[in-house]
């Protein structure tokens, strides 16, 4: 035949064992190591004694909640922003989404930066605090939740925006005059409408953020520092600070299975579609 | 078979477990232009793959111009092929894209200048040299697919579907032109169609094919006016086919005598072919429609529906009433069962 | 609502978004001409003396070094492995095609941190691999997955008759692909290329345990410096290097319009 098999594998192979070698295998056998018990064998020791700890506990619920808030506040924000984008004449529907995308390319390390710069004790915030007389000392505002959460919302609200805008492109046009003529307010078009057609979008997005926030280092490090640790960051302490592969094997099950289990719901999706 | 330039000799071919041709033998004339025709999943472009060289055989042999090629690949057979998408290269220019094999062969910059003007000009497209493929209409694209094939000379021009891609006004203009491209040059064509009008149209000769097998080979005149097999004339036009027992025809619906015992076990009439307006049986008008000479009409019957055209100098019977007509032995086309 | 004021309403809603995407790298810009010896915004008094002082400090100049190496040759190694992929995943009826794409794709899902620390803890530590190795490995397997997506989406809308083609006009196959193939999907593979390398220079989890004496890409040196001085140089370079990403980004869109492809 003109095309056979063997040609086939032996180009698509060597990409797959690199993968396999360098990513499957490692990750496997970390992740297999929270399940070695001292004693050799297999338990669940490394589990329980991870979640029997209360700042491990503390952690894992402040990682899921600080991700479930940044999606949350991004979906509010990206609808807002999509549907005004949408709404704009094709040139500048470009420009804008340009530069709602643009973020995404530039140095994750930069665009925390900058939060130090707006949120520390000489930055904008705390100037105009003291200056405007409200507080005689700075603030503490790096190293506090709010930091955090602000820090991952910027980081990730393109990628939010991006899928509602693509989602709301496909809505037909006339719907929403056509709902609007039938006598429906803006708040029933919204949750009766748009909410229904850009759902795939919504979840696109969400899983997005949600695991982006969830994964991210360097927001986390920069911004809450061990005042704030989130699942990364207390996964770099274990492993840097007091050597405990065990705790690292779980959050990285954790983390996995999380990142997996959003993954698989995004696939379903896009299979559904078809 | 003295006088075969292309010869398929128990020629097998297979998709991995499923064999798709079984066996078949075919001989191809020099200089002839012959039709693969069949419905889709027949094997007909199985076959021309098979000849390209782009299918390998799981048995038998393929010879052109007396060499054994079965084993030759396909870039070193000398066969054109062009495909029912064109395959154009859309980064080449319509001159690029007709010296692409010529300059494979690293001829003299001179003569692929040369050919490749010569080619394009054969196709009626000089002064299109620059355009890209995007630029240019559906009907132009196939010139230069054309012409990239003519230029290589090949020693068989294989077509897939030539005309299917274009609207019938081109097809009208693209068929002659094959033609006369075929007459000038002399070269062996094969072209694949599931559509008999072109097959005949176009064609010296028609393979008629049917799951992998040569249903009937011969003449357009020939396959029109005479075909073997029920499923040869379904093709050709005969909507009528029906199945004989003694001197009846019969259906599922009913039976009706015939004038005399026939030798065929199964007769088919053309609309043409069945008398309308007078005759010994009785049907109802199901729907009629005016076609400009005549008319059509499906006629319910005891047999179930029948195809009749009718004379437009006959006056039109109404929808659901009486009608009379005829399946006379002597119009009928006798078939082997 | 009339016209004028969903218009106001629109670009307003737009202008506060935009604002907390983008506003901070102005303000970076400025925190970095900052006269002082400290982080401060607004910046009191302007000078350009912390963004030439970035392209003095010498862990800078290495780590920086390291990164362009990783992000260049990471990505080149990542398309020498990804073209054949994409390209045997559109053009052949593979038995395990599905398990393939899986596998090629899962760096993109497994957490960089976790990539970091099992390579440094079963490939580095066992087998004595530098760490530079470690990290070229560990970057072409992160682009990878960009690579194998961006060219499959170039070629799915390239006939595969077209190599049948040029098959028949006399290419063997390899030259059916250089000729025909290559030509055509080149967009693909440089717009490849851009996003392979601004994800691995911008690449931080991967790395963080894939570090050691004099061995550090740039983002991680910058958190390192950042933990012991002030000053506002991290500020410059967080700006200098937002304007290269920026300065590729443009540049590609406008040579080959990149987002085509992304």
């Amino acid at each position: 035949m003109f095309r056979n098999t063997r040609e086939g594998l032996a180009l698509a192979l060597p990409a797959a064992i690199f993968s396999t070698l360098l990513f499957l295998v490692p990750v496997a056998i970390l992740l297999s190591e929270a399940f070695r018990g001292t004693s050799g064998g297999w338990s669940l020791q490394g589990y329980i004694d991870f979640f029997s700890t209360p700042l491990n506990r503390t952690v894992f619920l402040r990682t899921l909640k600080l991700g479930a808030l940044v999606a949350g506040t991004a979906a509010v924000i990206g609808y807002a922003a999509a549907f005004c984008i949408v709404n704009l004449g094709p040139k500048s529907r470009g420009k804008v989404f340009g530069m709602v995308v643009l973020p995404l390319m530039i140095s994750p390390v930069a665009r925390t930066y900058a939060w130090i710069v707006i949120l520390g004790r000489t930055g904008i915030v705390n100037e105009a605090i003291t200056g405007l007389g409200l507080s005689d000392t700075p603030l503490r505002l790096l190293f506090t939740e709010t930091a955090v959460f602000l820090g991952l919302l910027q980081l990730f609200l393109p990628l939010m925006i991006i899928s509602l805008v693509s989602a709301m492109e496909n809505i037909p046009r006339d719907v929403i005059p056509a709902a609007r003529v039938l006598g429906a307010s803006w708040i029933e078009v919204f949750f009766k409408v748009i909410l229904p057609l850009t759902k795939e979008g919504l979840v696109i997005g969400g899983t997005l953020v949600f695991t982006g926030a969830l994964t991210a280092y360097i927001t986390p490090a920069i911004l809450g520092g061990s005042k704030v640790l989130m699942l990364e960051t207390l996964l770099y302490q274990r492993v840097n600070v007091s050597n405990d592969f065990v705790s690292a094997s779980v959050i990285a099950m954790i983390l996995i299975v999380m990142s997996f289990s959003a993954n698989l719901l995004l696939k379903r999706i896009a299979t559904a579609r078809n | 078979m003295s006088d075969a330039f292309v010869q398929l000799s128990d020629l097998t071919l297979s998709y991995g477990k499923s064999v798709a041709v079984p066996n078949l033998d075919l001989s191809i004339r020099e200089g002839e232009l012959i039709a693969l025709l069949g419905p889709s999943g027949c094997g007909k472009t199985t076959t021309m793959r098979a000849i390209a060289g782009l299918l390998s055989p799981t048995g038998g042999t393929i010879t052109i111009d007396g060499r054994d090629v079965t084993r030759v690949p396909a870039n070193k057979r000398g066969i054109g092929l062009v495909f029912q998408s064109y395959a154009l290269f859309p980064h080449l220019t319509a001159f690029e894209n007709v010296a692409f094999g010529l300059r494979l062969q690293k001829l003299p910059e001179a003569e692929i200048k040369q050919r490749t003007e010569e080619g394009l000009a054969t196709v009626g497209l000089t002064g299109f040299e620059k355009r890209k493929p995007a630029e240019m209409s559906g009907g132009q694209q196939q010139r230069v697919a054309l012409a990239r094939s003519l230029v290589m000379r090949p020693k068989v021009l294989l077509l897939d579907e030539p005309l299917s891609n274009l609207d019938a006004r081109l097809r009208l203009e693209m068929r002659t032109e094959l033609q006369r491209v075929q007459k000038e040059t002399g070269i062996t064509m094969v072209f694949v169609t599931h559509d008999q009008a072109e097959a005949l149209a176009l064609a010296d000769r028609i393979v008629l094919m049917k799951d992998g097998k040569i249903e009937q080979l011969g003449t357009p005149a020939d396959l029109y006016a005479r075909p073997e097999t029920a499923f040869a004339a379904e093709f050709m036009g005969f909507e009528n086919i029906f199945k004989v027992e003694g001197e009846e025809i019969v259906t599922t619906s009913g039976r009706l005598p015939l004038e005399a015992r026939p030798e065929s076990p199964i007769l088919a009439w053309r609309p043409d072919a069945v008398t309308v307006g007078s005759g010994p049986h009785e049907g109802r008008v199901a729907a009629c429609s005016f076609a400009g000479a005549h008319r059509e009409y499906v006629i319910d019957s005891a047999l179930g529906p029948i195809k009749a055209d009718a004379a437009i100098t006959l006056p039109e019977v109404p929808l659901g009433e009486a009608i009379r007509f005829d399946l006379p032995l002597a119009t009928a086309r006798g078939l082997a069962a | 609502m009339n016209t004028s004021m969903r218009h106001l309403a629109n670009w307003s809603i737009l202008g506060l978004t935009l604002t907390f995407l983008i506003g901070p790298f102005l303000i970076i810009i400025l925190a970095g001409a900052s006269n002082t010896e400290y982080l401060a915004f607004p910046p009191e008094g302007l000078t350009l003396k912390w963004y030439l002082k970035v392209f003095t400090v010498e862990s800078f100049r290495a780590s920086f070094l390291l990164s362009m190496a990783l992000a260049v040759f990471g990505t080149l190694a990542a398309l020498l492995l990804g073209v054949p992929a994409a390209y045997a995943l559109n053009r052949y009826d593979l038995p395990m095609a599905e398990t393939v794409r899986t596998i090629v794709a899962a760096p993109i899902i497994v957490p960089g941190i976790i990539v970091g620390l099992a390579l440094l803890r079963y490939m580095v530590v066992p087998t004595g691999v530098t760490v530079t190795l470690a990290l070229f490995m560990a970057h072409t397997a992160l682009v990878l997955p960009y690579a194998v997506r961006v060219v499959s989406s170039s070629m799915t809308n390239l006939r595969a008759d077209m190599e049948e083609a040029a098959v028949l006009l006399g290419c063997s196959r390899l030259q059916a692909f250089t000729k025909v193939v290559l030509p055509n999907i080149r967009g693909g593979v440089l717009a490849a290329f851009i996003l392979g390398f601004v994800t691995s220079f911008n690449q931080v989890p991967v790395s963080l345990f894939l570090s050691g004496p004099g061995v550090r890409t740039l983002p991680i040196d910058m958190l390192a410096y950042m933990e012991i001085t002030f000053d506002p140089s991290v500020a410059a370079l967080s700006a200098l290097l937002a304007f290269m990403s920026l300065a590729i980004v443009f540049t590609a869109e406008r040579l080959l319009g990149f987002s085509r492809y992304v």
